[in-house]
């Protein structure tokens, strides 16, 4: 028979003819020519499988061998030599997420923010919603300076997914971002993640909530950050750190009594560090001299309010003198003057055994103490310590309680 | 041609054995399998030779991989950047062991493998020893494993090529079979080597074949697919880079792909200007030199590797490097001249390689600085570097080698994202037109002229304008009747213009023509009954419609003295006439234009 392939073959040429002698009529025949291909073909494919899995073996080991020397040359500190060895190893495993993560954090490492974001940015294409890629990429951007960026990722990386511990390494980012965010001096988005950072603290754990406390603080929000840290006080009354938080925000609120018995309550060492002691003698500068204060006598409301008049009349000496202006001019022609004329002329009637005896007057003269100190700020500027700062201090309280 | 293979008469058969169960078995399988296979068309034979080249191109190019892999491994090590003395030394020594191999033992395995496997197709019916592929994969895995800036892409398509002449030939098909199942091959190589298919076959059909006959699409698709999913099976799914995520953000974003065009488009000129001038300088060279050629340019390859050991190999990895932004522009700059020059070292030399991925590795590097820039002097752009890296590509590829089409589906096919298509269509027309402009050969056609064969040139042939029966058709100068015309009335009109064409409607779509003589006849003996339908005619005429290539038209028009021209929506509306002369010269007027 005549193929229509143009090569002619028998029909049936071997019927009947022994095996041998039917192999040889069938030489050169497409059937033997095609059987042939399909043993080759297996044969190729077993040696093809022998060749790839050697070959597949052996560029893993090298990937890992090189990976080994990145992470032993980044942990020596040896950044240059940490990438080469990182690009070895992805060479042969070029779709090795851990490896290009690594690489990614050494690029970070060595300042090389653009690459770095781009070996990022390719693996958060294949896994969107991976914390730790989208915590590298916050980090990039925060040293880049793009806020928004930084802010979408670091939100990505508290909302994604993390292998190992994802509620401490959220937390921990939350934290980055809060920490982030009020050294960027963006209070107002920072206060929502610290209230979070608080709630999301497990009951009893007393560092992350004294650090909780903190960054409520720093955050502006006293309140939060008082209740934080006396949760913290109800597990060990006698915790520098929370009673320092506690009387801070207190005093930050202008309840300086209780945080003075929050202050009272550290230990020498930390009464003395700069900001609190400022705070200590600030607090019992203002508890000391406010006539209104509870459950004073008449002759102490008498005795704050005649030492409150006099070291006003003296501030504003002090800021007159310093602008050449003399208070006993008659007639009095400047707010100090007058200031000054009338404290003279009330002198008598605002003494402390009158006051003592008329405590209606206390008012009074706390008003011209409030006037003279308000004319005295403006003129040479806010007090920053001692009675006068409490003064102003004062004058705030009494209209927030008047108001 | 092939003989008769008859078997031998029954009568001097010895008794027949008898013949164990298994075997029986397999026996009639294989038989009835074959059969089928065998008693239907040839077509259906070619499709699934198809499937079986593209294995075996498949288990060819991961064999290759894998050698160009352990040879680098043995030769340079296994770090990116290996020790001075290895990188200088390693392509030299290697080189000499090359040019032995290539003169001696494997002849044929000289160049980069597409010209060879086109002249295959056209010069030698489709046939490439065996001996070649062989050659080619021994040969090429040491030059570029040893660090010669070659790619094994196109010698992966010779492989191909070969291994389906060879199994073409075994299966002692008809020659034009044979010389089409070449570039069958060569599809299913590339395919495997560039992890591509469908930029394979579009390459294949663009440059080796030139022309989308349905009959070797199928088979070419074919043998792509299967090489592929061969080499997958064995070398995994990934692509040659990792491409990072690319977006157009705004379309004004697509003049900057017009400066990467621009660039590219010269870059491109000068590597193939450079090509030209200085291959035939090289191949005068006295003949012993030959031997030293490979050896040489090893030496400045190398001297080149040890500052900047990226230009070394394929590239690939070096590619990724810079889709991922790990270079600064000046020295991606840098990295692509250098490229420029090792290739066309290591090319000129003779040293048997590909050019695909030094012209990938020039694009990407191009493209990315290009990017770099103007992401330097233009900050509010928003396109990452890794997209011009991607573009880049593209637009070098479209420029050197002068396939477009290819061009725009690699890079949608390495990217996995249809986002590049736009900015790799502006780009590389634009590197095109200015390769097209000013060097007239493209790459591979100038490459076999200079070596003395004057194959058809693909491109030449896309930008032939075809000629239609509307470029040679008279129009408005035909007489035309409808049947129920009163003769009288067509006598007086025919008598008005003795000259002109006469055709008669019969209905719409069936055309006749009568004599001049028959309508006065009948005019004059039977001029009240009888109508234009009843005088004696030739025909029914083939159509032929405005849009008709006059090669088709070629087949009727000597038959007839002239045919209608027709249009497509009413057979009955005649656009014109066209007569065997009428198409004579308009393929004359078209030759002088």
């Amino acid at each position: 028979m005549k193929s229509d392939v143009g090569v002619a073959v028998a029909e049936h040429p071997s019927e009947g003819l022994p095996l041998f002698q039917r192999l040889r009529s069938l030489e050169s025949s497409r059937e033997i020519v095609l059987t042939i291909c399909f043993v080759l073909i297996l044969f190729l494919f077993a040696i093809t499988a022998l060749v790839s899995r050697l070959y597949h073996k052996k560029v893993h080991s090298l990937g890992d061998e090189w990976f080994s020397k990145g992470e032993a040359a980044l942990r020596a500190g040896q950044v240059k030599a940490a990438l080469d060895d990182y690009r070895n190893a992805l060479v042969y495993s070029p779709n090795n997420s851990v490896f290009q993560l690594h690489l990614a954090q050494a690029l970070a490492a060595a300042g090389r923010l653009d690459e770095a974001a781009s070996y990022l940015t390719n693996l958060l294409a294949e896994s969107p919603g991976n914390g730790e890629l989208n915590l590298e990429l916050a980090r990039i951007a925060v040293r880049k300076n793009q806020i928004v960026d930084a802010m979408r990722y670091y939100q990505s990386a508290i909302y994604g997914v993390w292998e190992s511990d994802p509620l401490v390494r959220r937390w921990n980012v939350r934290r980055e971002l809060v920490e982030y965010l009020l050294g960027h001096g963006d209070v107002n988005d920072a206060q929502p993640e610290a209230i979070a950072l608080a709630q999301e603290v497990p009951a009893g754990d007393l560092d992350r909530q004294r650090t909780a406390g903190e960054f409520l603080l720093r955050a502006g929000l006293w309140d939060r950050a008082r209740e934080e840290f006396q949760s913290v006080l109800k597990f060990d009354s006698r915790d520098a750190e929370a009673l320092a938080g506690a009387g801070t925000a207190l005093y930050q609120v202008q309840r300086y009594p209780e945080a003075l018995l929050y202050f009272n309550r550290l230990p020498h060492e930390k009464r003395v560090e700069p900001q609190i002691a400022n705070m200590i003698e600030n607090a019992r500068a203002i508890v000391s001299a406010n006539p209104w204060a509870a459950g004073l006598s008449a002759e102490e409301r008498a005795r704050r309010t005649s030492d409150a008049l006099m070291a006003a009349v003296a501030r504003m000496s002090d800021c007159a003198h310093e602008h050449g202006e003399s208070l006993s001019e008659t007639p009095a022609v400047s707010d100090f003057q007058n200031f000054y004329a009338t404290s003279q002329d009330m002198a008598r009637d605002w003494s402390e055994r009158n006051l003592t005896l008329h405590p209606d007057r206390i008012d009074a003269a706390m008003a011209l103490v409030f006037q003279i100190e308000d004319a005295t700020a403006q003129r040479c500027g806010e007090p920053t310590s001692g009675i006068d700062n409490a003064l102003r201090v004062i004058e705030q309280l009494r209209e927030k309680a008047l108001s | 041609m092939s003989e008769v293979v008859s078997p031998p008469p029954l009568s001097q058969a010895p008794p027949p054995e008898p013949i164990p169960e298994p075997v029986r078995g397999i026996h009639i399988v294989l038989r009835r399998w074959t059969r089928q296979i065998f008693t239907g068309s040839e077509d259906r034979l070619f499709l699934f030779l198809a499937i079986l080249i593209g294995i075996f191109s498949g288990l060819a190019v991961v064999c290759f991989r894998v050698a160009i892999e352990w040879t680098q491994f043995a030769v340079l090590g296994s770090t990116l950047a290996p020790t001075a003395p290895r990188v200088f030394l390693a392509p030299a020594i290697c080189g000499l062991a090359i040019a032995l191999l290539a003169i001696k033992v494997f002849p044929r395995s000289r160049g980069s493998g597409v010209n060879q496997t086109k002249a295959a197709v056209y010069v030698l019916n489709g046939y490439i020893p065996f001996r070649t592929v062989i050659g080619k994969f021994i040969v090429c895995a040491l030059a570029i494993g040893s660090g010669q800036s070659l790619g094994p892409e196109d010698p992966s398509l010779q492989m191909g090529a070969g291994i389906a002449s060879a199994i073409g030939r075994a299966l002692r098909l008809s020659q034009k079979k044979i010389r089409l199942i070449a570039p069958v091959g060569a599809a299913a190589g590339l395919a495997a080597a560039f992890n591509a298919p469908i930029s394979a076959v579009v390459f294949v059909i663009e440059e080796v074949i030139g022309t989308w006959s349905a009959g070797v699409l199928g088979a070419i698709v074919l043998s792509a697919v299967s090489s592929v999913v061969t080499m997958r099976w064995f070398l995994g799914n990934d692509s040659l880079f990792r491409v990072p995520p690319i977006q157009l953000a705004h379309p004004a974003e697509l003049l900057a792909y017009v400066v990467l065009g621009i660039i590219g488009g010269l870059i491109s000129l000068v590597f193939l200007k450079w090509l030209a001038y200085a291959r035939p300088r090289v191949q005068q060279l006295p003949t012993w030199t030959r031997y030293l050629q490979p050896a040489v340019a090893g030496l400045f390859v190398g001297l080149i590797g040890i500052k900047l050991p990226q230009v070394m190999g394929a590239g690939y990895a070096v590619i990724d490097q810079a889709l991922h932004g790990q270079f600064t522009w000046k020295l991606l700059i840098i990295l692509a001249l250098v490229k420029i020059v090792a290739t066309g070292i290591s090319f000129l030399s003779g040293t048997p390689g590909g050019m695909f991925a030094p012209a990938l590795f020039i694009g990407a590097m191009l493209g990315s600085a290009v990017g770099a820039m103007e992401h330097h002097f233009f900050p509010q752009l928003t396109v990452t570097t890794a997209t011009f890296a991607i573009v880049g590509m593209g637009t070098f590829f479209a420029g050197f080698l002068r396939v477009p089409i290819t061009s725009l589906f690699m890079v949608v096919e390495l990217s996995g994202n249809y986002s590049a298509a736009l900015p790799v269509m502006v780009s590389s027309l634009i590197a095109y037109v200015i390769s097209r402009k000013l060097q007239e050969v493209p790459l591979f056609d100038m490459l076999t002229r200079q070596d003395g064969l004057l194959l058809p040139s693909i491109e030449e042939r896309r930008e032939q304008v075809s000629l239609i029966a509307e470029d040679a058709m008279q129009v408005d100068t035909a007489i035309v009747a409808d049947a129920s015309e009163p003769v009288s009335l067509l006598a007086t009109r025919i008598a008005k213009l003795p000259d002109s064409p006469l055709l008669i409607r019969m209905r719409a779509g069936e055309w006749r023509i009568p004599t001049r003589e028959d309508i006065i006849r009948i005019a004059a003996d039977h001029a009240g009954t009888h109508n234009a339908g009843d005088v004696p005619s030739k025909g029914p005429l083939p159509m032929v419609f405005p849009d008709e290539s006059l090669e088709e038209v070629l087949r009727w028009a000597g038959d007839w003295p002239y045919l209608p021209v027709v249009n497509r929506g009413d057979l009955g509306k005649l656009e014109g006439v066209l007569s065997l002369a009428d198409v004579l010269r308009a393929f004359r007027r078209a030759a002088e234009e």
